[in-house]
């Protein structure tokens, strides 16, 4: 095992990882996913009181990519923005996350942003993750680029819901795709995401979520599970259930 | 025993001598010593079945009986305690104390229950110990029975439960029969769970014992509460009380108060609780008595701040308006002061842990965060297990009961409010009332899903058996973890004796012992238990469902039949993605399936009303209803629910 510079842990965990596995998925809070909003405000904003002054992109920053990545993850910026930046569109329950990668900030407005965000997003302070880190994690938002896989019409549920099983899916958003609190696994049906972000996140999940990636699982089998997905119903309104109006 | 008696050295004289006899040894020269002379053999008895043996006169008086011997004392100091009850899978190394608490004390406070495990026993005493508030007593032998019990205690160890058990043994080995004695004979009974026992001792004497017995209650009942164990040698159990007990007394009970945070420190977290502008009240095991929630609700309320129950205890109405757990990661964010109530894992709460390749964990409070913890855990410590998890960065450590602490708290609380503070921290009220309110409808929205499915939905498992306990005095034995604790969702949770928290230590095989220790303190209330029952939990020692109909304890089990160890599912599962292998063969080693276990023949075959496996949700309430009419008759009941995995 290849422990983290970031964070050491070999033992406090072990326990409640043996009985309450916590995904991403559910980690991902209201507040972390609505806190975004406000970089998504800022950039506009900041957008908007110097159109004739824009700042450029940084074509090529100083920063090291690689150990951004691992920013990243470690200060839990895929929590809100996905594990690709992407960001994410409002729901009817959710606020819409802002995509970051690429940020449209110069790095002196990125790093002042991040030291004091309006709005909700938690502020990131220097005792926390230094200015150097911050140019790291600027260079691996500057090197994403959007994802362009496209949801394949040939896509067959039938067999994604057969894949949706044995491939263990199941075990933690349930038989029915219908999630759970212990597990963290969230309620993935009818999924609400495009495809290209379900196949970006199961490549390459945020929180606790296991990686499939492309060698245990082809492209052409994840658009089966995700049409299997796509085809679930919509619950029924719980208003409607006695049972669960005691 | 007899053999023993007619040519035992005096077991006292035997220690007390033992000493003076090693240093003796260590000084004597270093030459052979003479062999004594043997002694001359004792004439050969005549033939069984002979005129002599028959017709002849013995030539010695063999004193086979006693009235009453040491055992018959111990119960009178058992039955001192006031303990209800003694749970035990039968040994011979304490023939004498169960022979006693059967004959001599009547079978009644303390009453023998039969256990088919020892696993089984202490894991009731943990259950009834979080009903009752108080131990009930558990024999077992001092080796076989110890390491069959040992998980058990050291779940109780890390639950803060008291548990008191008594080991038999056989000190002197003269005295053992061979040769099973002499494998169910050890130096140091205790050693094999000292590193999570709170206190242990060998007593030598009845007088001892005595003392011992009194004292080791008193440990166990003093927060933070925790196993005690007694080791007994058989033969103070089994010889005649000496002088017919005429110098034996019975030790008076009296129990140490619990610790109180001291007056400054308490005053302290007031101030900050008071000044602070989102403080959140975390309880994990705060809750001791039934008085304990309502101290809370009364701090909560004063202060009208939301309260996170992590349920190692019933700490907090699920529905009162302040109740914000399904909201906790949100609150601990935002807040600027916590206060934590016996929490089990303060740094894990505070702090999101990832479990990848690169195991990372970040923060998850605002830099600045005041962090205040009462917990009585703080003033026992110790190495070898890791229970105590993570250290904290705590700003304020009250090390003490947090119930008994609680009263001077709030008092505190109530005096530094000033009324326009008393307004301020009232607009908070009507927010946190809409958020209750919000997080119970989402609960219903997200309990809707899968409604039909089959098997069953843990969600609707919840729902119907909630529908037929609710008018009920219902208390939930088990806990709901592995069921996305839906019934702390969706029910409606106001009374201590509602729910009794987790294991403690995350050893599997507690749930079906402790449902079944929890409904026997409950049996003389009048009250429902009920026991959402893991499969692989029940399998570990299935045998406890026997104890139940044996004893005619009322409990109604619910199967959470999933067919796997579905926690291990999960993880197997995670190393196979991790090395992109095999990612659908997780369930080798894991699944319980193929056959499928007939939990209702296993527990028809154990004398219980039992029907199932049920996968259709449509047939699972009239199946609770005819299990629940058993249960009102003073019967077990199990039905087998094939169910989603959590």
């Amino acid at each position: 095992m290849n422990r983290s510079s970031v964070e050491t842990q070999p033992s406090a965990a072990a326990s409640r990882r043996s009985s309450y596995r916590t995904s991403g998925f559910a980690i991902v809070g209201c507040l972390l996913l609505t806190a975004a909003v406000a970089l998504f405000l800022s950039e506009r904003s900041t957008r908007a009181q110097a159109p004739a002054q824009a700042p450029k992109p940084a074509a090529a920053p100083a920063g090291n990519a690689k150990n951004g990545k691992q920013i990243f993850e470690a200060q839990g910026c895929f929590k809100c923005h996905g594990s690709e930046g992407q960001g994410r569109s409002q729901t009817a329950k959710e606020s819409a996350v802002p995509q970051i990668a690429p940020t449209r900030l110069a790095l002196p407005a990125f790093l002042r942003f991040v030291r004091s965000p309006t709005g909700q997003m938690p502020p990131y302070s220097s005792q926390q993750v230094s200015d150097s880190e911050l140019t790291d994690l600027y260079a691996f938002l500057q090197s994403l680029a959007p994802s362009k896989v496209e949801f394949p019409s040939t896509a067959n549920a039938q067999n994604g819901q057969r894949l949706y099983a044995s491939y263990g899916c199941y075990e933690c958003h349930g038989g029915e795709a219908q999630g759970s609190a212990q597990t963290g696994g969230s309620r993935l049906g009818p999924i609400q995401i495009p495809f290209a972000s379900f196949v970006s996140y199961v490549r390459q999940p945020a929180g606790q979520m296991p990686p499939y990636t492309k060698k245990a699982v082809p492209d052409a089998e994840l658009a089966d599970i995700y049409a299997f997905l796509k085809s679930r119903p919509e619950a029924a309104p719980s208003k409607g259930i006695a049972l669960l109006n005691q | 025993m007899a053999e023993r008696k007619k040519t035992s050295v005096n077991r006292r004289d035997f220690l007390k001598n033992a000493a003076a006899g090693a240093a003796v040894l260590a000084a004597a020269p270093a030459v052979p010593a003479k062999r004594p002379a043997p002694e001359p053999r004792p004439a050969a008895p005549p033939p069984p079945m002979s005129p002599e043996a028959e017709m002849g006169t013995p030539s010695s008086v063999d004193v086979l009986t006693a009235d009453r011997t040491g055992s018959d004392f111990m119960v009178d100091v058992i039955k001192s305690l006031g303990i209800e009850y003694v749970c035990a899978n039968p040994g011979s190394s304490f023939r004498g104390l169960h022979e006693s608490v059967i004959n001599y004390g009547g079978n009644r406070s303390p009453e023998f229950i039969t256990c088919c495990h020892e696993e089984s026993s202490v894991a009731m005493g943990h259950g009834y110990a979080k009903i009752e508030g108080k131990p009930l007593a558990i024999f077992a032998h001092g080796t076989v029975g110890i390491q069959h019990a040992a998980m058990a205690i050291y779940n109780a160890y890390c639950d803060r439960v008291p548990i008191y058990m008594i080991g038999g043994n056989i000190m002197d080995a003269t005295k053992r029969i061979p040769p099973v004695e002499w494998s169910h004979s050890v130096q140091d009974a205790a050693a094999m769970v000292r590193d999570y026992v709170k206190w242990d001792d060998l007593p030598t004497s009845l007088p001892h014992f005595a003392e011992s017995a009194v004292r080791a209650y008193k440990i166990a009942m003093t927060p933070p509460m925790m196993p005690v164990l007694l080791v007994v040698d058989a033969e103070l159990q089994e010889n005649p009380i000496p002088d017919d007990g005429a110098t034996l007394r019975v030790p008076s009970l009296v129990l140490a108060g619990p610790p109180q945070g001291d007056s400054g420190s308490v005053a302290e977290a007031a101030r900050l609780l008071v000044a602070a502008e989102n403080p959140v009240l975390i309880a994990d095991r705060a809750a001791r008595t039934p008085a304990g929630m309502a101290l809370l609700v009364e701090l909560a309320e004063a202060l009208q701040a939301p309260v996170i129950d992590q349920t190692g205890r019933m700490n907090f109405p699920s529905r009162h308006p302040l109740n914000q757990t399904e909201r906790g990661r949100r609150l601990i964010s935002n807040t600027d002061v916590i206060l934590g109530l016996e929490m089990n894992d303060v740094w894990g709460t505070l702090h999101s842990f990832r479990d990848q390749l690169n195991r990372t964990s970040q923060p998850i409070t605002q830099p600045g965060v005041k962090l205040i913890h009462i917990g009585a855990a703080t003033l026992f410590s110790k190495s070898n297990y890791q229970n105590f998890q993570r250290y904290s960065e705590l700003d304020l450590d009250i090390a003490a009961d947090a119930e008994a602490t609680l009263p001077s708290l709030t008092e505190s609380v109530k005096r530094q409010l000033t009324a326009n503070r008393k307004v301020a921290l009232q607009d908070r009220a009507a927010k946190f009332a809409a958020a209750n309110r919000e997080s119970l409808q989402q609960a219903r929205d997200a309990a809707a899903y899968a409604w039909d499915a089959s098997p069953i939905s843990t969600a609707r498992l919840s729902a119907e058996l909630w529908a037929q306990i609710k008018d009920e005095d219902w208390s939930l034995v088990s806990t709901v973890g592995f069921v996305s604790r839906w019934p702390l969702r969706l029910w409606s949770f106001d009374k201590y004796h509602q729910y009794i928290g987790g294991s403690g230590g995350y050893g599997i095989g507690y749930g079906a012992p402790a449902a079944v220790g929890a409904a026997l303190a409950n049996r003389k209330y009048g009250r429902l238990s009920v026991n959402i029952q893991n499969d692989g939990d029940l399998m570990y020692a299935p045998g406890v469902l026997w104890t139940a109909a044996h004893h005619r304890i009322p409990l109604l089990t619910i199967m959470h039949n999933n067919r796997a160890y579905h926690q291990e599912v999960m993880q197997v599962q995670i190393m196979a993605n991790r090395h992109s292998r095999g990612i659908d063969r997780a369930s080798i080693g894991t699944s319980i399936a193929d056959p499928n276990i007939d939990y209702a023949k296993l527990a028809q075959g154990m004398g219980l009303f039992a029907e199932g496996p049920i996968s259709d949700p449509k047939e699972l309430g009239p199946a609770i209803q005819r299990a629940i009419a058993v249960v009102k008759r003073g019967e077990p009941a199990l039905i087998d629910v094939h169910t989603q995995p959590r």
